[in-house]
């Protein structure tokens, strides 16, 4: 029977927050990434592997019998002890920096061989030849130099959702979870002179522009919006909403937007639709815009030229977890790849975030 | 279900949209912080379309979600004691003073500890059943039960402290 303490903790509970519709948005976007189509068993399979397992039933059957009759020794082991993680990042060639998120801790290794490994944060992003870090922890915006020293330190209003350091390294744009709403800031490289840009925007990563005198970023209403820092101006990029990821070519104005029909690409003032929604990542690889589309135990990535033409496709064996300016970063098992190195073994089941390779 | 399981993304937002609200509220529930809650809630749904392929589409999505969403908060807070001195934890605000409902049983619940915490929101929270916890925490049912018990009890004297005070 319920006790009258039950009672209050149901009615209790009943009254709990709601959540932030932000935030659901966000996680169904990230959900959808992580869905992989399971193919439909066939009759042939089907009929194998109940013959399989009903060959295994009786090899048990008679091991049971032997092993009652003393003839067979069945011992069954303690355990496996869960394989202890190891988050310990190693530096691809050429790069001068790698960043990643694991299990909200955040491992960064820099080409001097400095790194950090395990503060907890809410979002991160290298600065331009990975000199810095930026990072949301706690309540406040964070520069981190490789050897763990605070270069500065903002409080802001809330948790710091997403980071996107400008190409010339003098402006960082960030957004915050403030109360029930995203807010969009700029500030400075050297951490002063923050501005708010937006009070009412989306919890997608803003993208810069190559000269940095421009980002987009995903306004309250789901539509791109690119912003003119000198100018301090908008401009609604003509794209359906919900936006939910942005990528500024690396030269050139060209801008790719993933939303609900899959990634666009906007230049000037042409657009052309890419790729199907059904995609775990996309980004721009050498020049050219990567869309990486899931299959079964592999995904195709598909190659663009800044104009939409198509360059061809690769396939890559594993997940997509980021497409960064020279690598594509796959994670196959516990391994995260980069071609055939390994950047970082992670823990089974772990949530791996802003991979990034500066 | 089948849908989702064979990667229709349309079906597969129709099951988070139906799912989200629980899942937030319960991991809101253990962690008692807003922020970690969106993280555990997002990774619980990550985690569990990406396994959707696995899951067994003749039981109830629901339970299983919540298992994996009750093991992403346990993990978390878990790792947050180990954390070192450097961290800046969020402030916990499962009883902040604007909250409605009962203040008092919401902060007695946020001293719990985790074992017993997690134990409580599935019960009353979720609405499972102790059997069902205990597939979810890969826990002895009697254990479940112990758990329940001594957490009912410290709440009940907590409550009376306050009703003294």
């Amino acid at each position: 029977m319920s006790s009258e303490l039950e009672r209050r903790l149901e009615a209790t509970f009943a009254e709990a927050p709601e959540p932030d519709p932000g935030a659901g948005e966000e996680a169904l976007h990230r959900a959808l990434r992580a869905l992989r189509p399971v193919a439909a068993p066939r009759r042939g399979l089907r009929a194998a592997a109940l013959a399989f397992a009903a060959a295994i039933v009786l090899l048990v059957i008679a091991a049971g019998s032997l092993a009652a009759a003393g003839a067979l020794h069945v011992s069954f082991g303690a355990k496996p002890k869960p394989h202890r993680a190891t988050t310990q990042l190693v530096l691809p060639n050429g790069a001068n920096g790698v960043a990643a998120i694991v299990d909200r801790r955040l491992s960064v290794v820099t080409k001097d061989g400095l790194g950090l490994e395990g503060q907890t944060v809410s979002a991160a992003a290298l600065s331009p030849r990975a000199l810095y870090v930026a990072a949301g922890i706690g309540n406040s915006l964070v520069a981190l130099a490789p050897n763990g020293r605070r270069a500065w330190s903002h409080p802001a209003e809330g948790k710091v959702v997403a980071i996107a350091w400008a190409p010339d390294g003098f402006r960082i744009a960030y957004i915050v979870h403030a109360g029930h709403r995203f807010v969009l800031h700029v500030i400075y490289g050297n951490g002063i002179n923050d501005t708010t840009i937006d009070r009412s925007v989306r919890a997608v990563r803003p993208s810069w522009r190559a000269n940095s005198l421009a980002f987009a970023y995903v306004g309250g209403g789901g539509r791109a919006i690119v912003y003119d820092v000198g100018h301090e101006s908008r401009h609604v990029v003509p794209v359906s909403p919900p936006v939910t990821g942005l990528a500024f070519a690396p030269a050139g104005d060209a801008l790719a937007l993933e939303g609900t029909n899959g990634v666009s690409l906007v230049e000037q003032s042409a657009y052309r639709h890419i790729a199907a929604p059904d995609l775990e990542a996309f980004g721009w690889l050498n020049g050219r815009l990567a869309v990486a589309v899931p299959g079964l135990n592999s995904a195709v990535i598909h190659l663009f030229a800044p104009d939409g033409a198509s360059r061809g496709s690769s396939r890559a064996h594993g997940i997509v977890r980021a497409v960064t300016p020279k690598l594509v970063i796959v994670q196959r098992g516990r391994n995260l790849l980069a071609g055939h190195a390994t950047l970082l073994t992670v823990p089974r089941g772990a949530t791996v975030r802003d991979v990034q390779v500066g | 279900m089948r849908r989702a399981r064979r990667g229709d993304r349309d079906a597969a937002a129709v099951l988070f949209r139906r799912y989200w609200r629980d899942a937030w509220r319960a991991a809101y529930a253990i962690t008692g912080r807003r922020s970690l809650a969106d993280d555990v809630a997002a990774d619980g749904f990550e985690r569990a379309f990406a396994a959707l392929g696995r899951f067994d589409d003749r039981r109830p999505f629901g339970p299983w979600l919540h298992r994996i969403v009750a093991n992403r908060a346990l993990d978390l807070l878990r790792a947050e004691r180990r954390l070192s001195d450097e961290e800046l934890p969020d402030t916990p605000d499962l009883a902040p003073s604007h909250a409605p409902g009962d203040r008092g049983l919401l902060s007695a619940v946020a001293d719990l500890s985790l074992e017993r915490r997690v134990v409580v929101v599935l019960r009353y929270g979720v609405g499972m059943t102790p059997k069902q916890i205990a597939a979810a925490l890969d826990l002895p049912v009697g254990t479940v039960n112990s758990r329940l018990a001594r957490a009912l009890e410290q709440l009940r004297e907590a409550l009376e402290v306050e009703h003294v005070e």
